[in-house]
């Protein structure tokens, strides 16, 4: 509360006597006062209410409008002014009436100057103890405003958050949730004050009990994921954080659900392709072991040319096992954005040549015939030239692989749009619907009557998609089951070679 | 001496998986995808069914034990894979898996003829 400081009080004096007037005025201003006037009633409601006075001093009779008129109107529009009442003709009924209109005294005259001062600085005090009251009543509104308003805002920040928020007491009803909450526990309604268990699963209160019984101090949450919707639709986990009271005992509970359905099914493909993995990593371990079996078991009597056509064969699995390897760490490796690249201007045509030659053989075995029908010199892009060999080899090695003996492989290569198209038209077994849209994946491979016999690691085609997307190209692929594939191959004209 | 009918899809473990049985005795015939698998046993009934499970798709033998034991086959079914741990099936006798004994890839002669021996010994039995 501030000090009160009786010199700058501003006083005002109705009263019709001048000389009374005058002689009040002079007495308050030696003491320090700020003092106005008002010679009649009408005079003083208007500079009452004007100004902003701590004390006023009424005379009660006045020829145009009466003290206690002029008290009354004062006190309706100035409510925390001090009025005094001055008069000479005190009785009990206007003493009365003057007190119920909220005068704050009688001030009898004549009066000595001391006894003046002393009311009027008791209304100072008073005036000061009212201003100050109601500077804190004003206070405390406009907090309480405040308070109202930063909850409203904490309703609506919890209220829009994605993730669901219960919080409960100690004796486990619901004291607070948001709509997440239902969405994410699947419920329809919770009701505040409401006992939490049986609105929940057993799982939960299962949680919640391991919380309970934990120390509070460690205030750590505890959490659970739960399949909330079946066949996967909706998972959620549930974390439950003890609130800790007053005595260190728990006095609530607060359960945060978190939509993770997306995390698990990220863990599910995982999972998958790691069983595809280790699948296809021991189907030719397994193999190999089954040839050898028979050729170190003794009992096992198989002829020299059965050994050796088992032990090639073996010798064969493991080679694809290794490339499958390879292959699985350069999948990882693209994925991952680490392969170290460098990017030279490759000729294509020559480029495509030098993979027909590598190829050679397997070709010459089947009897197929490549045909490089790109012109020299003329298409170029900027990539790693091993690279995109190696997205040739694949596509050139399938064309031969897929063929029919005595097939051919056409390549060619134009311009499409803003692209350096390069097509390979193999006249081979073809693929049926189903298996061109398993073309890209991992492990896939065509099985069918023409492709037994056929070895592979199923990662080709994948790690061929990969790369074209590293090159800003894409791959597209025709096919007629039993008459023939093309694979095209889509790199960006690049304006500056 | 028992009719016995492998199918899977991998021709090298086939023919090993072959050569064991008949080294011991056993005829063996060969199917390498569920669809000529169904051909081969309805033809032929075999006395018992060697069943892989990744195939064409990633679950076409637990499919084709269904179609079997579907379709009134009471032949006793030995299930191998090499990824039963990571599909995290319960093998066994169950409808899901409807199959009589299961084996880990890769599998030894010794353990193959074992099982099998087992497996059309409890048949002969039962019958």
């Amino acid at each position: 509360m501030s000090e009160i400081n009786y010199g700058a009080a501003k006083i005002l004096l109705i009263d019709d006597e001048d000389h009374l007037r005058n002689g009040v005025k002079r007495i308050l201003e030696l003491e320090g006062y700020n003092v106005d006037t008002a010679e009649n009633g009408t005079e003083g409601i208007r500079k009452g209410v004007n100004g902003d006075f701590d004390v006023i001093l009424i005379d009660l009779k006045m020829p145009d409008i009466g003290g206690i008129e002029v008290l009354r109107e004062l006190r309706l529009q100035k409510p925390y002014s001090i009025c005094y009442i001055a008069t000479a003709f005190a009785s009990y009924e206007t003493a009365v009436e003057a007190t119920k209109l909220g005068a704050e005294g009688y001030i009898l005259k004549p009066f000595t100057s001391d006894e003046l001062i002393h009311d009027i600085n008791k209304g100072i005090q008073k005036r000061h103890l009212i201003l100050e009251s109601e500077r804190l009543r004003k206070e405390r509104e406009e907090s309480l405003l405040e308070l109202a308003f930063e909850r409203s805002r904490l309703k609506a920040i919890i209220n829009s958050l994605a993730d669901g928020v219960i919080v409960i007491n100690k004796n486990e009803e619901v004291v607070y949730f948001n709509p997440a909450a239902l969405r994410l526990l699947n419920i329809h309604t919770l009701i505040l004050k409401e006992k939490i268990r049986g609105k929940v699963s057993a799982e939960i209160s299962g949680l919640m009990n391991e919380v309970a019984e934990e120390k509070v101090d460690s205030e750590k949450p505890r959490s659970i994921q739960l399949e909330i919707k079946p066949r996967g639709e909706l998972y959620v986990e549930v974390s439950c954080t003890p609130v800790a009271g007053f005595d260190s005992m728990i006095s609530g509970m607060v359960l945060v659900l978190k939509d993770v359905t997306q995390f698990k099914q990220l863990e599910q493909v995982k999972s998958q392709f790691v069983s595809m993995v280790s699948h296809e990593l021991k189907s030719p371990i397994a193999a190999t072991l089954g040839f050898l079996d028979i050729i170190l078991n003794p009992n096992l009597n198989i002829s020299k040319e059965q050994e050796e056509d088992f032990l090639k064969r073996s010798a064969n699995r493991l080679r694809t096992l290794l490339i499958m390897v390879n292959d699985l760490l350069d999948i990882s490796r693209i994925e991952l954005n680490s392969v170290k690249r460098e990017v030279v201007r490759v000729e294509l045509a020559s480029s495509i040549k030098d993979c027909i030659d590598f190829l050679g053989n397997d070709a010459a075995q089947k009897n197929i015939q490549i045909k490089n029908g790109i012109e020299f010199d003329r298409y170029f892009i900027l990539a790693d030239k091993a690279e995109v060999e190696r997205v040739f080899t694949n596509i050139i090695s399938n064309g031969v692989k897929y063929n029919k003996a005595g097939g051919e492989l056409n390549i060619a290569a134009r311009i499409d749009g803003s692209y350096i198209r390069l097509d390979f038209a193999d006249t081979g077994i073809g693929m049926q619907k189903e298996e061109k849209e398993k073309l890209f994946s991992e492990f896939f491979r065509a099985k069918n009557e023409f492709t037994r016999g056929i070895n592979g690691t199923g990662l080709g085609l994948s790690i061929v998609k990969k790369t074209m997307a590293h090159y800003n190209g894409k791959i597209l692929v025709e096919s007629e089951y039993g008459h023939g594939t093309t694979f095209s191959l889509f790199f960006p004209v690049e304006e500056k070679i | 001496m028992a009719l016995i009918a492998i199918i899977d899809d991998d021709p090298d473990i086939l023919d090993a998986g072959s050569i064991v049985l008949q080294s011991n005795g056993y005829t063996v015939i060969t199917a390498t995808n569920p669809k000529d698998g169904f051909n081969l046993v309805k033809a032929n009934n075999p006395d018992l069914i060697i069943l892989d499970v990744m195939m064409i798709e990633a679950d076409d033998g637990f499919f084709l034990a269904q179609k079997f034991r579907r379709e009134g086959f009471k032949t006793p079914i030995l299930m191998y894979t090499s990824v039963s741990k990571t599909l995290g099936f319960q093998f066994g006798k169950s409808d899901i898996v409807p199959v009589d004994d299961f084996l880990e890839k890769p599998v030894t002669p010794e353990v193959l003829l074992e099982k099998v021996e087992k497996l059309l010994k409890e048949h002969t039995e039962v019958k």
